[in-house]
């Protein structure tokens, strides 16, 4: 099974952890506070119980002298039933009387006559705790010191921190417990929106490109406007094609109905010059047809995103001069002068040298159709550019960025189809090359420049 | 230290009755198909005549069992113990400072059994230690005194009479020696807790000059004959039977307050059956053991479903308020101190001395 990422689940990771660790601290801390707390309560008993054996230590018959309460020796087993320990040692540290022979602490704590220390310690395999009490006998000629050592196992002290700890672990656990579920829900609370756009988006129609207006919280939100911008670009992405779609079927009914019409015509009569006549005339037009077809498809393919053509490298001066001698006839013939100005040595570029003559096929037939009497091809070194240039009546600057949407013409009256500058945009862009129409130089006419990246290769 | 405990200890053993170096009981295995086999050793300072009846039962309901019961003085049990603490399943004493010494030194380990746990709390002490008969500590007294002075029914009446009719009783009364006897010591040591008109009675018993003896059994012998009038802290086991063949002698439980000891039970860490062990400690102290105590001894029963004769039950609701059980906890460790025994011994000897000091 794959576990996929979550973002739940990294929330509840990283929430969850620190909080089990400390809860694990808190329990720790309980534990050793229990254990704290039942030494204090218990070192109360070492300490009443020493107290009680050093106020009947006695001097008598010159040496120290213990009449030893048993309710002392009581005192110091509870209800749990401790074994019960009990030493008096003099001054020298010679034992006096007792029933165990308990181990001196070296620690020292001051020169005070009353003292007391407590510690645990391993007696004979035994845990216990001890408590000793140093003293001195406040009798009129003696002020001899002794020490009186008691010691009792733990068996109170470790029930009643377990007590303790009992009532703080279910304390913290019911802490956890609570913790744990506020956690689970505030996560889940602080997800839904996530869940809300989810549900927002899948319930659309998947026409429908309208904006998703849904509040959010600002992380998201964010998120909702990068979806819109998106959407928004798809809007006009689609609106363009249906206008292209729609301009295009209309480009194409002209010139059929025209032939239908032409052929209806041709059909009533008899006469073969006629139908010779009607023939040609039908030739003429389904080869306007057919080219207007050939562009929509380029300008197709030149639209797809997805295109992305092998480029070679390619001299533009030759392709300049290849241009120029495929289109000298037709311009001569309609008295244009094409000439060409080449850059003095081969500009390299990287490209499609067969869209890039379309490219000058359509300026060079753009400027003989609009009504130029001179067109120039030229070629720059640096940045590489390709530039046809006319003196026709030109494009004022406004009217420059309509001209390069499919259809637009700049004439009503002309036979152009409107996709020629169209196209020639397209080609510039699978080209990575900057597309700009300019005055020409002599003051009217079109220039129209094509700027490729980069240098001469 | 060590040889303050050993003359302590020598006493008490001469308190015990027909203590002797070497009483023995054996029962040797008889296996049974699905019985449990085993061994047990058990010593014990515990008259045959009490023991006999319990090894037997327990003989009967586990023939497998090869049990030795060896009777010994108290000294000689707690010494023997301490020099070898591997060789006996089960240590029976009277001498409860010393059996709790023991236990409270770790050498006893626990049972842990159903029976153990529903053992009363007041007679046993964390799982280890088992109080497991009920003897009082009785006045006896002769016709004669009776007769003459009427009964002392507590230790008031018996300090009125001592003080009232002290030389008309003068030899006549009979008490243990402290000094020589641990039974005594530990009776003296817990009376001058319970009250400090003990001292009162012990001036008293000075007074009359009373007879210090070593053993119930001295103190029984001499009312026999009747040597002596009135017996002081016999202890009741012993005397009921005594009593109970001599029309002359009454038996008196103080109704201000008797005194209780117990005999302890425990089983050494060190055990080497401990099977077995466990087996007969749960005998013990269960409903069949009690019974067998109960009604063929005189030790006393304490399981509290027994009622009847011969049980800690039908004493108590007889002399209720009055039981003092020697409490089963740390203040019999006080009992053993040495210097704590000097010091109530002195005080004991100068009660005891008071009038005649003041009368020389």
């Amino acid at each position: 099974m794959i576990r996929r990422d979550s973002l739940y689940r990294r929330l509840l990771t990283w929430l969850l952890l620190p909080l089990l660790a400390l809860g694990g601290l808190m329990v720790l801390q309980a534990w050793v506070e229990a254990r704290r707390t039942a030494d204090r309560a218990y070192d109360r008993l070492l300490e009443a119980a020493t107290l009680a054996i050093a106020e009947q230590v006695q001097w008598q018959e010159q040496r120290l002298w213990l009449d030893l309460p048993p309710a002392a020796l009581e005192m110091l087993a509870t209800d749990a039933e401790e074994r019960v320990f009990y030493a008096l040692y003099d001054a020298q540290g010679d034992f006096v009387t007792g029933n165990a022979e308990l181990p001196a602490d070296p620690r020292q704590v001051g020169e005070r006559g009353d003292t007391l220390l407590y510690r645990d310690i391993d007696w004979h395999g035994l845990a216990v705790r001890q408590g000793i009490r140093r003293a001195r006998l406040e009798d009129w000629r003696q002020r001899e010191r002794f020490e009186v050592r008691v010691a009792h196992t733990r068996e109170g002290r470790e029930r009643l921190a377990a007590e303790l700890l009992r009532g703080n672990l279910a304390y913290i656990l019911t802490m956890a417990a609570l913790a744990v579920g506020i956690l689970l829900l505030a996560i889940r609370a602080a997800l839904a929106p996530l869940t809300r756009l989810r549900r927002a988006i899948r319930a659309r129609d998947p026409r429908t490109l309208s904006p998703l207006e849904l509040s959010l919280p600002r992380e998201l939100a964010e998120l909702r406007e990068t979806l819109n911008d998106l959407l928004a670009r798809m809007r006009r992405v689609r609106a363009n094609q249906e206008r292209f779609i729609g301009d295009a079927s209309h480009q194409l009914r002209t010139p059929l109905a025209g032939l239908s019409a032409r052929a209806e015509l041709a059909l009533r009569q008899d006469d073969p010059a006629r139908w010779r006549e009607a023939l040609e005339a039908m030739h003429a037009t389904s080869v306007r047809t057919s080219r207007l077809a050939i562009q929509l498809l380029s300008l197709t393919r030149l639209d797809n995103p997805e295109y992305r053509p092998e480029l070679a490298s390619l001299d533009l001066n030759a392709l300049a001069r290849q241009a120029v001698r495929t289109h000298w006839h037709a311009c001569h013939r309609d008295g244009i002068d094409l000439g060409v100005e080449t850059a003095p040595a081969p500009v390299r570029i990287r490209g499609l040298d067969w869209q890039l003559e379309e490219a000058l096929g359509n300026l060079i037939d753009n400027a003989r159709r609009y009504g130029a009497r001179h067109v120039t091809v030229r070629t720059h070194a640096s940045p590489p550019a390709l530039e046809v240039e006319d003196d026709g009546p030109g494009i004022s600057p406004g009217r420059r960025l309509l001209m390069l949407r499919p259809f637009h013409r700049g004439s009503e009256d002309s036979d152009g189809s409107g996709l020629g500058l169209a196209i020639v945009d397209g080609i510039a862009r699978t080209h990575g090359a900057r597309l700009t129409l300019e005055d020409a130089s002599g003051g009217h006419g079109l220039r129209v420049v094509l700027r490729f990246p980069g240098d001469t290769p | 230290m060590r040889s303050g405990f050993a003359t302590l200890l020598l006493l008490w053993l001469c308190a015990a009755p027909l203590a002797m170096a070497e009483e023995r009981l054996h029962y040797p295995a008889a296996p049974v198909a699905g019985q449990a086999t085993g061994q047990l050793v058990i010593h014990g300072a515990l008259d045959l005549v009490h023991i006999r009846p319990l090894l037997e039962r327990f003989h009967r309901q586990h023939p497998g069992i090869e049990l030795t019961y060896r009777n010994l003085g108290t000294l000689p049990l707690y010494e023997r113990f301490l020099a070898t603490p591997d060789e006996v399943d089960v240590l029976i004493s009277s001498a409860m400072p010393w059996q709790y010494r023991l236990a409270n030194d770790g050498h006893a380990q626990p049972l842990g059994s159903a029976a153990a746990a529903a053992w009363p709390d007041w007679a046993r002490w964390r799982q280890e230690l088992f109080a497991f008969t009920f003897e009082p500590v009785v006045m006896v007294v002769r016709r004669e005194l009776i007769e003459r002075f009427g009964r002392p029914q507590s230790h008031a009446d018996l300090l009125a009479l001592l003080q009232r009719h002290g030389t008309a009783l003068a030899g006549r009364v009979v008490t243990y020696d402290p000094s020589r006897s641990g039974a005594g010591y530990t009776y003296a040591i817990e009376e001058s807790r319970l009250s400090p008109r003990y001292w009162d009675l012990v001036a008293a018993f000075g007074q009359t000059r009373a007879q210090l003896v070593d053993t119930t059994g001295e103190m029984l012998a001499g009312l026999a004959e009747g040597r002596y009038w009135l017996g002081y802290n016999l202890l009741g086991s012993y005397a009921r039977r005594v009593v109970a063949q001599d029309p002359a002698l009454e038996m008196v439980i103080p109704d201000d307050y008797a005194l209780v000891t117990q005999r302890l039970a425990l089983m050494p860490r060190q055990a080497p059956h401990p099977r077995s062990a466990r087996r007969f400690l749960d005998f013990l102290i269960g409903l069949e053991g009690q019974r067998v105590i109960a009604e063929q001894t005189a030790l006393g029963a304490v399981h509290p479903e027994l009622e009847g004769q011969g049980t800690a039950d039908r004493l108590r609701a007889t002399h209720g308020e009055a039981l003092r059980p020697l409490a089963l906890g740390p203040g019999l460790l006080a009992t053993l101190d040495d210097l704590k025994r000097q010091a109530l011994l002195a005080r004991w000897r100068r009660e005891f001395s008071r009038d005649s000091a003041a009368g020389d």
